[in-house]
């Protein structure tokens, strides 16, 4: 665990740790990368943001809140928000913690093969959970 | 078209509107837009005048004092400022007046008794004056007046004085004739006395008024010196100056008869006391008339009275 | 003198205390200040969220504002010029109104009107954004907080009140000569005469700075207020309760100090 919080700099955590503005839409919660830390103007954004969730297959849910969604659709967002941050590791922290309702392993590889990225994706989960992973 | 964005747009658009609506307003309220009319008035006393103090016409703020300084003769110069909307109320014959309430700030008055008049030209000159004279101008017009009519009354013809006279010459006569009773009547060396101090004291007033006189003299004829009507009030006093001195004089005379001749009678008679008595007061409030003149009236100190 | 050395200490610790509150906020401002001269500050986004902030804080409350703005200014005038005539003050009561309304208890309603309903809620938003780790993730994001979220909230407040308090001003002039001239231009020469002898630059300057004062305290110190809540829900009332106090004594010294500025 100590291992996870102590990530560096080049990786896109995904944790149950790390919330949505609850605030905002799953589509500005993600535009807000490129607009603030690439300097996108807000269409420019809103669209790289939006092909992203297509991309996933959830582009119904960019009007949505945090609190409006469900825990996969929570979970589509801040994965969609750790792959627009372009990092070269993707960490998914304890992702039974997030994705509860859902067979996890099976969810994440399927988002797995839609995404389109560069780097490595790394799933940290309780050794118990081991099993799930292998069926 | 998104509302929110529309919204706020039109509540900015309107505050922005109305806010530079507003500073146009007050802009215009304060004068910006118009020339600043600019007055001095030559003073001989700047107490209780400070930058701020208000120029007031009827009773309605129309200027304020802007900066206070000296001219090379050390006269107080006062800079006023104006809007151009208000200096159509200063007129050439305009007099401002240092009002200083007991209760309340100083202000400058401003009275225009002809609005006909010319108006007054950017930069001009004008004379203070301290309230409490221009009050007392005519307060003095009539104290000159009443101890004119009690010289007058003394010095009519069926007057005290000449009843004095008159009595003072049957006295004599009857003093001097068969009854002799010369030594009986004597009044006291005093008394007579008395009568002479009196007689002195006329005389030194009226040096006093004809230096005062001069005085005034020198007002009315400076060019440029007084606004007009604080001349006029000057000429008025000048008149009655004059008056109060030939009739002073008059009363010199008469009274150096009557004391001659109650010199020569050594009398002592209620009339005569009495006559003394009454020359006393004319002379007493004469004096304190001029002291009061020569006190008060701005002008009277000489070096202050230069004009720049 | 155990007692004695107790109640020294607890005096220390509210004096640190009450440091360590003015220098986080100072420290804030001075962060949100330089982000300010930042012209990357200055894209689009930002407007947006600024744009946002003064719909919630302004627009969306204005008529309900400016009514009660109408009505306290309706009955303060009402009571000051039958007290005035009362008295024969009549003379002063237009420029008394003015002083009164436009410059000291408007400004004053305003900044307490926006504490109460932006203040508080941007509080309880910070403080429940610390307390759910929303900021965490914003960290690991690297999306600056103050840029985004903080510094609009700022510039909103001011802006708000700054429009807010001067809206209402306007209206309690137009209330003021309505008053006491009624519908006519009579009025109209001495009213624009006292209102050009009191708002001089001075005044209209420090009628300014005392509102953008006013909305600075109404926003910056709930959001300090919210940062500094631990991160346990329960203590969020708490800290919007601490927040609140600071603002209400915030709005307070800003008057006395303007009052004791202009008139000492």
């Amino acid at each position: 665990m100590a291992a996870v919080v102590a990530l560096p700099d080049d990786v896109a955590r995904v944790s149950h740790e790390l919330p949505l503005r609850a605030n905002l839409s799953a589509l500005d919660n993600i535009a807000l990368i490129p607009i603030y830390q690439r300097h996108f103007s807000v269409g420019e954004s809103n669209q790289q943001a939006l092909q992203l969730l297509d991309q996933l297959g959830h582009a119904d849910i960019a009007s949505l809140r945090d609190p409006d969604m469900t825990p996969a659709q929570r979970f589509v967002t801040k994965l969609a928000r750790a792959l627009i941050l372009k990092r070269p590791r993707l960490v998914i922290d304890r992702p039974g913690a997030m994705l509860y309702d859902v067979s996890y392993p099976a969810f994440i590889r399927q988002l797995a093969m839609q995404a389109t990225m560069a780097g490595t994706w790394e799933i940290f989960d309780f050794s118990w959970n081991r099993v799930l992973y292998n069926e | 078209m998104n509302k929110l964005h529309f919204k706020v747009g039109l509540f900015a658009a309107a505050s922005l509107l109305l806010a530079g609506m507003f500073v146009v307003y007050l802009l215009h309220a304060r004068g910006f837009f118009e020339k600043t009319f600019h007055l001095q008035l030559a003073a001989a006393s700047a107490d209780g005048v400070a930058p701020g103090v208000p120029v007031v016409f009827s009773g309605i703020e129309i200027g304020r004092v802007t900066t206070l300084g000296l001219n090379e003769n050390g006269g107080i110069i006062i800079h006023a400022e104006f809007l151009g909307r208000n200096a159509k109320w200063l007129k050439e014959n305009s007099t401002f007046t240092l009002d200083k309430p007991i209760v309340g700030g100083a202000k400058i008055r401003v009275d225009s008794p002809d609005l006909k008049a010319p108006a007054l030209p950017d930069n001009a000159t004008m004379l203070l004056l301290t309230s409490d004279i221009s009050k007392e101008i005519p307060a003095l017009v009539d104290r000159v007046k009443a101890i004119l009519d009690n010289v007058e009354h003394l010095t009519r013809k069926d007057g005290e004085l000449n009843a004095t006279l008159a009595n003072a010459k049957t006295v004599t006569g009857r003093m001097t004739g068969e009854y002799g009773m010369l030594e009986g009547l004597l009044g006291s060396p005093e008394k007579a006395r008395a009568l002479t101090d009196s007689l002195d004291k006329t005389r030194a007033l009226i040096t006093k008024l004809d230096g005062l006189a001069a005085k005034a003299d020198q007002w009315l004829f400076a060019e440029k010196g007084v606004a007009a009507q604080t001349r006029e009030s000057l000429a008025q006093i000048r008149l009655l100056l004059n008056d109060a001195q030939s009739s002073l004089k008059k009363a010199d005379v008469m009274m150096t008869n009557a004391v001659e001749i109650s010199a020569n009678v050594k009398d002592g008679t209620q009339d005569l006391a009495q006559l003394r008595a009454e020359i006393d007061d004319a002379v007493r409030k004469a004096s304190d008339l001029v002291n009061q003149i020569n006190r008060k009236w701005p002008f009277a100190r000489e070096p202050e009275v230069k004009l720049p | 003198m155990n007692f004695l050395a107790a109640s020294i200490e607890s005096l220390g610790a509210k004096v640190v205390g009450w440091f360590t509150v003015g220098y986080a906020m100072a420290a804030f401002l001075a962060r949100a200040g330089l982000l300010l001269l930042e012209p990357a500050t200055w894209n689009r986004a930002t407007f947006d969220v600024v744009v946002k902030q003064v719909y919630f804080t302004a627009v969306q409350i204005l008529h309900v504002f400016l009514g009660y703005a109408l009505v306290i200014s309706w009955l303060i005038i009402t009571i000051i010029l039958s007290t005035a005539r009362d008295f024969g003050l009549t003379e002063f009561a237009s420029e008394m109104t003015i002083r009164v309304l436009v410059l000291e208890l408007l400004p004053f309603l305003t900044a307490l009107f926006v504490a109460l309903r932006s203040g508080s809620a941007i509080n309880t938003e910070v403080a429940l954004m610390q307390v759910n780790s929303e900021l965490d993730a914003l960290a690991h994001c690297k999306v600056p907080p103050m840029q985004f979220e903080f510094l609009p909230r700022l510039v909103g407040g001011v802006v708000s009140v700054v429009t807010l308090a001067g809206l209402a001003g306007l209206l309690a002039l137009l209330m003021g000569y309505l008053a006491i001239y009624g519908v006519n231009t009579a009025g109209f020469e001495p009213y624009t005469r006292t209102i050009a002898k009191i708002f001089d630059f001075k005044i209209m300057a420090g009628l300014l700075v005392k509102c953008a004062l006013f909305g600075l305290a109404v926003t910056l110190i709930p959001v300090t207020a919210g940062l500094e809540t631990p991160k346990k829900l329960f203590m969020v009332p708490v800290s919007v309760l601490r927040g609140m106090m600071r603002v209400f004594f915030a709005i307070v010294a800003i008057e006395v100090v303007s009052l004791a500025l202009k008139y000492i």
